[in-house]
């Protein structure tokens, strides 16, 4: 079996060949990329739209890629920066989130409805304005530093610190309202 | 002096230089390690999280062959097989008949031919009109046979027309 780096040599040819070959590695990483733009976008058309284009765009820009560096981390966190321009395209709705946080603990009612526990998680992740979602996608499910974070979102360590910590309480208070 | 919030955070993300200093006061005070757990849970609950799977291949604008339309559409096959089997009676029907005007034919201008046929028509609607097929002469056949020709040629325009005007349309989506 080909690793990522031959299909990577080979989609960089940019025939009919290394479209395949690039075709292969969407097969590889689909799921986790439709993962991260699920749990940043919580609505399964959007997440799978978004996917779409982030190896869309990942196609086109593969004779810029790095080599050296691993694929599949690398196009997660594409994604989840691609989400976040996404969401932050939908201004109004982050700032009425961002205010309904500040003085709400509890779940919207139709979340609440919702029996199963991760459609609770689902829902208190996605009730958090698009800043907070991102770097708990980052943190908790890329596994990056702090470091890696402020880097990847090109935002001070210390912002990147507040987001996280203040997103955490909220979905502690979320998710232990609605247990 | 309790903890604060970023010294638990950073001790759950394993980004603190002070790590013996925290854990000495989590061992010692109830309510830093009340918050410690509480916190823990946020880290349990967002690794429970189950990866699902997705409703389409992302694939699939990548690959070689770009998927075909897997079957025709039915009307389209069968348009297709009448249009065959029209062209199949009309060569039956043509052949007799070419091979006994074929001979006649000595450069006919394209009036003389439209006369011709303006009169074969009319002799032919008039025999319609008239209708007796038992009182069936043998030199009416070449007119019969000739406007009958003419209207399984427009029969099989008319369905060549639609067929291909159809999967052209198809094509062009
Ligand atoms: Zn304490």
């Amino acid at each position: 079996m080909p690793t990522d780096r031959d299909l990577i040599l080979r989609a960089r040819r940019g025939d009919a060949e290394g479209r395949e070959a690039f075709g292969e590695l969407v097969t590889r990483y689909q799921t986790s990329v439709f993962n991260v733009c699920y749990r940043m976008l919580h609505e399964r058309g959007e997440a799978e739209d978004l996917a779409q284009e982030v190896f869309i765009r990942a196609y086109d820009r593969i004779h810029t890629f790095d080599i050296e560096r691993e694929f599949g981390p690398w196009i997660r966190r594409v994604a989840a920066n691609l989400c976040l321009n996404h969401l932050e395209g939908q201004k109004v709705t982050a700032e009425l989130d961002d205010e309904r946080d500040a003085d709400s603990a509890q779940l919207p009612e139709s979340v609440q409805e919702i029996r199963e526990r991760s459609e609770q998680i689902r829902g208190a992740l996605a009730s958090m304005p698009a800043h907070y979602r991102v770097v708990i996608e980052l943190r908790h499910y890329q596994e990056l530093s702090y470091e890696e974070i402020a880097e990847e979102l090109k935002i001070p360590l210390s912002d990147v610190k507040s987001h996280l910590f203040r997103a955490r309480k909220i979905l502690a208070e979320k998710l232990h309202a609605s247990n | 002096m309790h903890l604060t919030e970023e010294q638990l955070n950073e001790y759950l993300d394993e980004a603190t230089t002070e790590r013996a200093q925290i854990e000495a006061h989590l061992s010692s005070c109830e309510e830093c390690a009340a918050r410690l757990s509480t916190l823990q849970n946020v880290f349990a609950e967002l690794d429970s999280l189950p990866e699902l799977e997705l409703t389409k291949s992302l694939a699939a604008p990548f690959t070689l062959h770009p998927s075909l339309p897997a079957q025709l559409p039915k009307f389209l096959t069968l348009t297709a097989f009448l249009q065959a089997a029209v062209a199949l009676v009309a060569l039956i029907v043509a052949v007799p008949f070419a091979s006994a005007l074929l001979p006649q034919i000595e450069l006919p201008s394209f009036t003389k031919l439209f006369f011709q046929i303006q009169t074969q028509w009319t002799v032919w609607l008039d025999q319609l009109s008239t209708f007796n097929l038992p009182t069936f002469q043998p030199i009416n056949l070449p007119t019969l046979e000739m406007s009958s020709l003419l209207f399984t040629l427009a029969g099989v325009s008319v369905l060549w027309i639609l067929g291909n005007g159809l999967l052209l349309r198809n094509q062009m989506k």
